[in-house]
Parts: structure tokens; C-alpha cells; sequence
């Protein structure tokens, strides 16, 4: 229930567009989701760091929260950089070389992580596009590319942690926006955790990054993970998954869900709804393009 | 030509204005639409409008005499309804272009979007590029010009109509079939491309229906009904019920249709009792004179409400599935009782329209019988997503109901089968769904209440979106609901019960903290004004009478309402059978009946102590069976359950 946005930048023309850009489109389309929105970015990564983003609230909540982190990130081996308390995320950048996924369930265990990733900053609360933006001074993040989320809540509370994108829990760098509803959910996340993955939340969208993060981890190219994601996957859906270096959607056989992408010299958008991609060209009517049902794709940086 | 900037006006102020230059004769060019939604619904005057460049969902919709050019591309929905005119597409139309137009020309120079001219009934779809899947989804009549490929199952399960195919034919859907086109079709085709500019030189598949789902294979063959008291005994497994329904399944190999509600015992009103004993109560001679009963619905968010002089309406039944003369007679007894009414499915009748002071319309997923005009005759509109006695299913209306007459305002081809959509085609989810409450308003000037009616299912998540997309009103209907003709099983074992509906309900507001922010109209089972006493109490603001309103009007319960050879002439079409139905004495019992209702509302407030039946509420209840309590978290109080059972044989 909800409005999705994606962009991501030719070569060097990111910036502090992409941000904007995406605070933009989902404005344009905040009537599919008035409840909370949410921000993927994916900023310049230095070798060897790690960001990690959590949920810490306000006040002596927060204060016991940080403690924590920091005494799991100590016990972790991973050095603190630099930090920051903000809205109510705390943002810390940290030295880290061992095994991701055993850090970040481990970090789990200190507070709610949002985000875990060398280049990826997930930025989502309660609220709408400028409201969010507001808080977290989400215009001012530097990056390549993004996805961005709108929500109505309906089946799960309006929390900061039920806000969209999700990230792939356990796997840096990989987030999702989604749109619809995937049917055989307890289905496919039994068989991930038999594999000893573990789920944050019971939201459909986090079932289906973790299952992306899982094929990119084998090897297997995000192209052929999303094709096989629309075999595997049963409900209705339109999402966008990205990466380190990529943006990639998919859609359901059914075309339920609505989705449709401009592209041009300098960049790459989707959408639920061209409402938003005018957003970012006023005036201009586009050549835009409805991607067919049990459709996928895939945009790499480098090309 | 007059110019609309939309970088500077909003859509709602600009369609006022484009209403207003139509109403004139002006024509009118939008400039800078930027794909916004809605712009130009809901226009019925004469007028040209270019839209400079894209336009978003809905746009021409719910329309009618209107010229339409957008110079780039449309969102989902494009014309909407549209009765008669032209909406010309210089790019690509998105998802269901053409959704249950009623005439007109659209035509798209584009690529058209999944499932085009889903439940369309007349007029010409035609796209000079690709369409994509399930083009003609369930249509009904009027015919789609494909000058591209097909996509996949294109005319899927549709009923009536043609499909040109120029290019390949990707795969057929379910029941259509390719037939060969004659002359005189093509040279009509050619002069509509030659009207249009559009150039092409090929040949046409024509897609059509196949016939071979539009009727049940084998009718149900009628036998005597059995009395539904005896029906709904289930003291014995094998017992007359039973064994009649294996006779039937015997024959005819699928599952049964029968009209009217849920026969099994389940926990509803009548398991609660009010704490207080009324019969020591003192009511006087005219307690509806002590009591204030007035009821505003539908006013919260700025539309006018509708103005009950009790908290009562008429729930929602079709002209289809009940005659002409039902539907008057109800109408009438409405507006003597000064309450609402409601259409229902299948359309608005002028007798209605005249009977009902105050008249609901309800759109469906069919759109069978919805149109702008009577939409802006109405008196609040409303979203159908299902009905307590059937919840996730559509409609059924068997052949003998689908007359010539009622076919027409139907827009549907007369003698099938009818089993009308179960979704709407563009109600997907609450993020299209508020697009399309929007749409209604804009093409009412937003001064209609729109409401929604939920079959009970999953009530908690509904009424959340229910609030978050924006309703003015929500109608909730129990399991104990009837309808003119259903699945059998289905009607006994699925949804949920009325008072389990209504304690959902509450909670889901609560959780979220905005229990002043909705009204809810509860249904499903209600019989007398001590049921509705008692709804009040729990919670609900007023409720709805449906099958009483038939009973009170002559009906006999057999339970064979979807035959359609009611002796009653209730739910029939067949002129001869309806003779028998006498509207003006048959509104007067139906008058009197919610005068009853009224009268036992008054009294039973005026005996808790109050003078306003707002002040109802739980406090005043008990539940008489561990079950209800478990359902309502009412004490459970089985000592008044003696006291029920004294006082009932004390009146005999």
C-alpha cells in the first residue's frame, strides 16, 4: 500500500540530486502513502568502513541505547570513526574488516539497525517526504543513486521500523521498495531461516530483499536473482532493489501494481506513477515507458 | 480558447473552471499538466480541452459530450466511464484505458496499458500501438481496435464485444475465441482509422467471446422449498436439508446457488441483553416524543450528511436482483420514515430516484448501471468491496433476472449468467483506492458523502484504510447478511459475524486513535429496534435494515430469490410476477415496520435513562452466552439470560 521512486545518476551527475530528487518524487506521489516515508542512499564508501544506522529514540532511552551499541561494537572489534545523534537514528561510521552478517545479527541484538552497509544510508521515519527530510536533513546526503518509499500502513502499525526501504538484514549494501504483497511469505522466509537467516520484522519487503541479498551472495548476478524472484515469489508486486553499483525492479505477471521509468543522458528514474518523474521536469511532458507484467531489469552504474 | 496553467492552480480548481467554460461553450487548452490526476472528471457539457502534454489516472473520466486531446501520455483509467464523445492520446496510456466506458471514441497513438477495456459496455477502444495483458478483461459490449500486437490472454473471460487484432495474437484468454471478419466490420474500421489519421494496411483477427461460460452448463432444477425454520435447524446431519442438497449436487455437479442469508445459529444480538430490567420501565404514551433520534451520517469530512430522523438506513439491494417495484416501494417507505436509501448494485432507477428522498449510489466492480448522471443526482456514492454474506465474491444474477430492460441499463448482454466481478479494476490496493475516492469527489465537486461498504472479513485492516483513504462513512455488514443469490457454503461458513464485525471495527479505530474520525453503519441480521438498540450500544453510529425491509414488504422466505420466479413479484423481473406487487400498500408495511423500529429504539433509550440514543453504550449490556461475552468482552451475565427466557414466555 504504498508509492515507490528510484534514480540513479550517469557517471558523475549524482551528487546532492539524487536526494533531492527523490524527496521530489515522493512528494509527488504521497497521496499512496501518508503514514511514513523512507530514503536508500548510496553515498561515497571508504575502504574498510562501515555505516551503520539505528533506531535509538529520544532521551534516556536513547542514551542506554547508544551504550549498547557501543559496548557491542567494542565486543565486535569494530572502531568508531565518527557518530552522531540525529532525529532518532544514530548514525556511526565504523572500522570493520571480519564477517558481515554475524556482526550485523549481533548488532541486532544491541538495538534496532536500520541500515548496515560501506556505501548505504537507509533514512525512513513516521511522517512525509519533507517532514523526514526535515528531521534528518536528508537533502544534504551526497550520493549516486537511491530508492525512496511512501507508505499506508494497514496490516502492521505506523512505526519508524515498518517504514520502507528495507534493507537485506545481515547483508551490507542492498535495499528494497516495494509495492504489493507477497502471498507465500511465510513460505519463502521459513526456507531462508531453515538456512539460518534471520527476519527483523514479519514485512514482506524484508522477505524479499533477503532473498535478493541471498542469490548476490552466492554469485549469482542481480539480474537472474530478479528473474527468478518473479517465479519464486507469488502475490502482487512492483519493487526496486539496489546495490552498491545498481538498481534493478521487477513486476508481478499480473501487472497489478503500478510502475513506469524515464531514462535519458543523464539518468535513470522509476516510479509508481509519472506524477512523480515530472516532479523532476516540470513542464515537460516525458517519454516514459510501462515496464509489461513478469518484466525485470536491471541499470549498473558503470554503463 | 481559454488557458489553464496547472503549475499555478490546482486539479480541483481547474475542473471547476473547465465545468464552468463547458457550461459557457468555451473550449479550454491545459498547459503545464505535469501527469496529475483527475484532470477534466466528471464534465457533462459540450467542450474541447487540450492538455499540453501528460496526463495522470482518470483523466476524461466519468464524462460525457466531451473532446479530449492530450498531446503525450495518460496515467491508469483513461476516460473512465465516458458516455459519448472522443479522448484522442498523442503517447502511451497506462493500465485499463477505457475501464467500463458506456460510448464514445478513445484512441491511443501509443502502447496501451494491461487489461484496456476491462467491464467496458459500448463505444471504441483503439490503440495504434501494442496493447499488453488481458486487453478486453471482462468486457461486456463495444468493440477494441488493436492496431499492434495483442499481449497476452487478450479477451479474457470477456462476455460481449469484438477485439481487432492488426498485428499477432499473443495468446487468447479464457472463453474467446478468433472468428472471421466480414466486409461491412472492416469498412467501418477503415473509416474510424481514416477518421482518426491513422494509417494501416493489414488485415484483423476478431477476438470474441466463445460462449461456452456465460451460462451455468446445467440449471438447478426447482424443487419445494423447504421452510426456513426447518432449513435452519441443525438438530440431525441427515436431515431434509441435507439430503436435498446432496439430491441437487447429484444433478448438477457444482456447487449450489440459493438467495437469502446464512441459516446456521452463530453469536449475534440477540445473545446480549441490556443490564437494566426495561420491564419495570415506565414508557408513557409516546416515548419516540422523550428521545432525540436524529442522526447526521456522512458529514465528518465537509460533504453534506444525510439527515435520518432516526439512526437507520436502508441497506443496500439491488434493482436486478429485487423488481422495479421493490426497489419503489422501498424507496417510498424510506422517505416516509425520512431515512436513506440505497441503490445498490445494477444501477438507478428514475422510480427509485423519485420514491427515495435520500438515495445512496453504489459502484461496483462491474460498474453495472454507474454513470455520472446519476452519480450527481445521488445523495452520497458508494464504493462496494463486499457483503457480509458473501464476502470476496461477486454478485450473481441468473438468466431469467437478466431481461432486455435490465440488461440495457445494466450494459450488458441480456440471458446470461451474471456473475459480476469480485474486484473492482481499479481498486487494487488503498494506494489506488484513493485515487478513485478522490476521482468520485472531483466529479461531485466534493460535496457528496462517499462512504464504503465492507462485507466482514478482515475487518481491522479494512477500517484502517478505510480512514486513511479518506471515507466519510463505512458500512459494515456481519455474517448474518442476506443476499439475492449466492454460493450455499459459502453463505453459512464465510466471514465473520455482525457483533464480531463490530468489535473489530472499534478496536481498529482505537489502535490508530481516531474512533471521531469515522462513522460506522452496522448490518447484517438486523430485525427489530432492539437490535438496533443494542448495535447503538456497542458502538455503532446507526444500522442498516435489508432483509426485514423485504419480509415487511410481503416476502415469504423461500429462499428462492435467485430463481427469479418470485411469487411475491419482490425478487423478480418477469413482468407478470411483479403485477402482484403492490408498491404504494407494500411501502405503508414497510413504513410501518421502521415506525415499529423506531418506536422500540425510543423506548428502549427512554428506559435506560437517557434522551439521546448517542448516549447508548456498552455500559448498558450484558452477554448472555460465553461466546458473545468472549466476542464483545461484555460480562457474561447467564443469570439474565433467565430472566430473558421468563419475560419471553410471559408475552407468550
Amino acid at each position: 500500500m504504498c508509492g515507490i521512486a528510484g534514480i540513479m545518476y550517469r557517471g558523475e551527475g549524482g551528487g546532492l540530486h539524487v536526494a533531492k530528487a527523490l524527496i521530489d518524487m515522493l512528494d509527488g506521489c504521497q497521496h499512496r502513502g501518508p503514514d511514513s516515508t523512507g530514503f536508500a542512499l548510496y553515498g561515497q564508501a571508504a575502504k574498510g568502513e562501515l555505516k551503520l544506522r539505528f533506531f535509538v529514540g529520544q532521551g534516556d532511552e536513547a542514551v542506554t541505547a547508544v551504550e549498547r551499541i557501543q559496548k557491542t561494537l567494542a565486543e565486535q572489534h569494530a572502531s568508531i570513526i565518527e557518530d552522531e545523534h540525529i532525529g532518532d537514528n544514530y548514525r556511526v561510521v565504523v572500522q570493520f574488516s571480519g564477517d558481515v552478517r554475524k556482526f550485523a545479527y549481533a548488532m541486532e541484538q544491541a538495538a534496532k539497525v536500520i541500515s548496515i552497509g560501506e556505501s548505504l544510508d537507509i533514512v525512513k521515519d513516521v511522517g512525509k517526504a519533507h517532514e523526514v527530510d526535515e528531521r534528518y536533513a536528508v537533502h544534504k546526503f551526497t550520493s549516486t543513486h537511491g530508492l525512496g518509499h511512501v507508505r499506508l500502513a494497514t496490516e502492521s502499525d505506523v512505526k519508524p521500523e515498518s517504514a520502507h526501504p528495507f534493507w537485506a538484514t545481515g547483508f551490507a549494501d542492498v535495499a528494497i521498495v516495494h509495492n504489493g504483497q507477497i502471498t507465500n511469505y511465510w513460505k519463502m522466509r521459513r526456507r531462508l531461516e531453515q538456512r539460518d537467516f534471520e527476519f527483523r520484522t514479519d514485512n514482506d519487503s524484508e522477505l524479499i530483499a533477503v532473498y535478493l541479498a541471498d542469490k548476490l551472495s552466492q554469485g549469482i548476478a542481480l539480474q537472474e536473482a530478479l528473474k527468478t524472484s518473479i517465479d519464486d515469489l507469488d502475490g502482487t508486486f512492483s519493487f526496486l532493489v539496489s546495490t552498491k553499483d545498481e538498481i534493478g525492479y521487477a513486476k508481478d505477471r499480473l501487472a497489478v501494481k503500478p510502475m513506469i521509468m524515464y531514462e535519458n543522458d543523464d539518468l535513470i528514474a522509476v516510479a509508481s506513477e509519472e506524477v512523480s518523474l515530472n516532479r523532476l521536469f516540470p513542464g515537460q511532458a516525458l517519454n516514459t515507458k510501462e515496464p509489461p507484467p513478469g518484466s525485470y531489469n536491471t541499470w549498473s552504474r558503470s554503463t | 480558447m481559454v488557458t489553464i496553467d496547472l503549475a499555478k492552480i490546482p486539479v480541483r480548481e481547474a475542473n471547476e473552471r473547465i465545468r464552468q467554460y463547458g457550461a459557457e461553450g468555451q473550449d479550454v487548452e491545459v498547459i503545464n499538466p505535469d501527469a496529475r490526476h483527475h484532470i477534466g472528471v466528471g464534465l457533462t457539457a459540450e467542450i474541447n480541452v487540450k492538455i499540453r502534454g501528460s496526463a495522470g489516472y482518470f483523466c476524461a473520466g466519468l464524462t460525457d459530450k466531451v473532446h479530449f486531446e492530450v498531446d503525450n501520455n495518460v496515467g491508469w483509467g483513461l476516460g473512465d466511464n465516458i458516455y459519448n464523445g472522443s479522448v484522442v492520446v498523442g503517447g502511451n496510456a497506462g493500465a485499463i484505458a477505457g475501464v467500463a466506458i458506456r460510448g464514445a471514441e478513445l484512441v491511443i497513438r501509443g502502447n496501451m496499458g494491461s487489461r484496456a477495456g476491462q467491464v467496458m459496455k459500448a463505444g471504441t477502444l483503439c490503440c495504434a500501438g501494442n496493447a499488453n495483458f488481458m486487453a478486453g478483461y471482462m468486457m461486456y459490449g463495444g468493440r477494441i481496435i488493436i492496431l499492434g500486437d495483442s499481449g497476452e490472454r487478450v479477451g479474457e473471460d470477456m462476455a460481449g464485444g469484438e477485439i481487432y487484432v492488426g498485428g499477432e495474437v499473443h495468446s487468447l484468454g479464457s472463453d474467446a475465441q478468433i472468428v472471421d471478419v466480414d466486409g461491412a466490420e472492416l469498412d467501418d474500421i477503415r473509416a474510424f482509422l481514416d477518421r482518426y489519421e491513422l494509417k494501416f494496411k493489414g488485415t484483423f483477427k476478431k477476438v470474441v467471446n466463445a460462449g461456452k461460460n456465460l451460462r451455468y452448463a446445467t440449471s438447478e432444477r426447482q424443487v419445494r422449498s423447504i421452510p426456513f425454520f426447518t432449513f435452519s435447524g441443525e438438530t440431525d446431519y441427515w436431515n431434509a436439508k441435507i439430503q436435498e442438497d446432496l439430491y441437487i449436487k447429484s444433478q448438477i455437479g457444482r456447487y449450489r446457488i440459493r438467495g437469502y442469508g446464512g441459516a446456521r445459529e452463530l453469536p449475534h444480538l440477540s445473545d446480549l441483553a441490556f443490564k437494566k430490567d426495561l420491564s419495570q420501565s415506565d414508557h408513557g404514551p409516546d416515548p419516540v416524543s422523550k428521545v432525540n433520534m436524529y442522526t447526521e451520517i456522512g458529514g465528518i469530512n465537509g460533504a453534506t450528511p444525510l439527515k435520518l430522523s432516526m439512526p437507520v438506513m436502508i441497506a443496500p439491494m439491488s434493482y436486478g436482483a429485487l423488481s422495479r417495484s421493490t426497489k419503489q416501494a422501498i424507496g417510498m417507505a424510506s422517505s416516509l420514515s425520512s431515512i436513506a436509501e440505497n441503490t445498490g448494485e445494477g444501477g438507478m432507477s428514475d422510480a427509485q430516484r423519485d420514491a427515495a428522498a435520500q438515495l445512496i449510489f453504489q459502484c461496483l466492480g462491474g460498474r453495472l448501471g454507474w454513470n455520472i448522471y446519476d452519480m450527481k443526482r445521488a445523495n452520497g456514492l458508494e464504493i462496494y468491496i463486499s457483503q457480509g454474506a458473501k464476502p470476496g465474491f461477486g454478485g450473481q444474477l441468473m438468466a431469467k433476472k437478466v431481461t432486455k430492460e435490465l440488461a440495457e441499463i445494466r450494459g450488458i448482454p441480456p440471458g446470461i449468467d451474471l456473475r459480476s466481478p469480485s474486484r473492482h479494476p481499479d481498486i487494487l490496493g488503498a494506494d489506488d483506492l484513493v485515487i478513485k475516492v478522490e476521482e468520485f469527489r472531483e466529479a461531485t465537486s466534493y460535496k457528496l458523502p462517499v462512504s464504503v461498504k465492507l462485507g466482514a472479513g478482515r475487518v481491522r485492516d479494512d477500517m484502517k484504510i478505510a480512514v486513511k483513504d479518506g471515507f466519510d462513512f463505512v458500512e459494515l455488514d456481519g455474517m448474518q447478511g442476506s443476499t439475492g443469490a449466492g454460493g450455499a457454503e459459502v453463505m453459512e461458513y464465510v466471514g465473520i459475524p455482525t457483533v464480531a464485525a463490530i468489535m473489530e471495527a472499534l478496536d481498529a479505530l482505537e489502535e490508530i486513535g481516531v474512533r471521531d474520525k469515522m462513522q460506522i453503519v452496522l448490518m447484517g441480521g438486523i430485525r427489530d429496534g432492539i437490535d438496533a438498540a443494542k448495535a447503538l450500544c456497542l458502538g455503532s453510529d446507526a444500522v442498516g435494515y435489508g432483509t426485514s425491509t423485504i419480509i415487511a414488504g410481503g416476502c415469504i422466505a423461500c429462499m428462492q430469490c435467485h430463481v427469479g420466479q418470485c411469487v411475491t413479484g419482490i425478487a423478480t423481473q418477469d413482468p407478470e410476477h411483479e403485477k402482484r406487487y403492490q408498491p404504494a400498500i407494500e411501502a405503508q408495511n414497510i413504513h410501518r415496520f421502521l415506525e415499529s423500529v423506531r418506536w422500540q429504539i425510543a423506548t428502549v433509550t427512554h428506559a435506560l435513562g437517557y434522551t439521546d440514543v448517542k448516549q447508548l453504550n456498552r455500559d448498558d449490556l450484558v452477554a448472555l452466552t460465553p461466546e458473545a461475552a468472549a466476542i464483545t468482552r461484555l460480562p457474561y451475565e447467564p443469570g439474565y439470560r433467565d430472566r430473558h427466557l421468563e419475560l419471553k414466555a410471559k408475552v407468550g
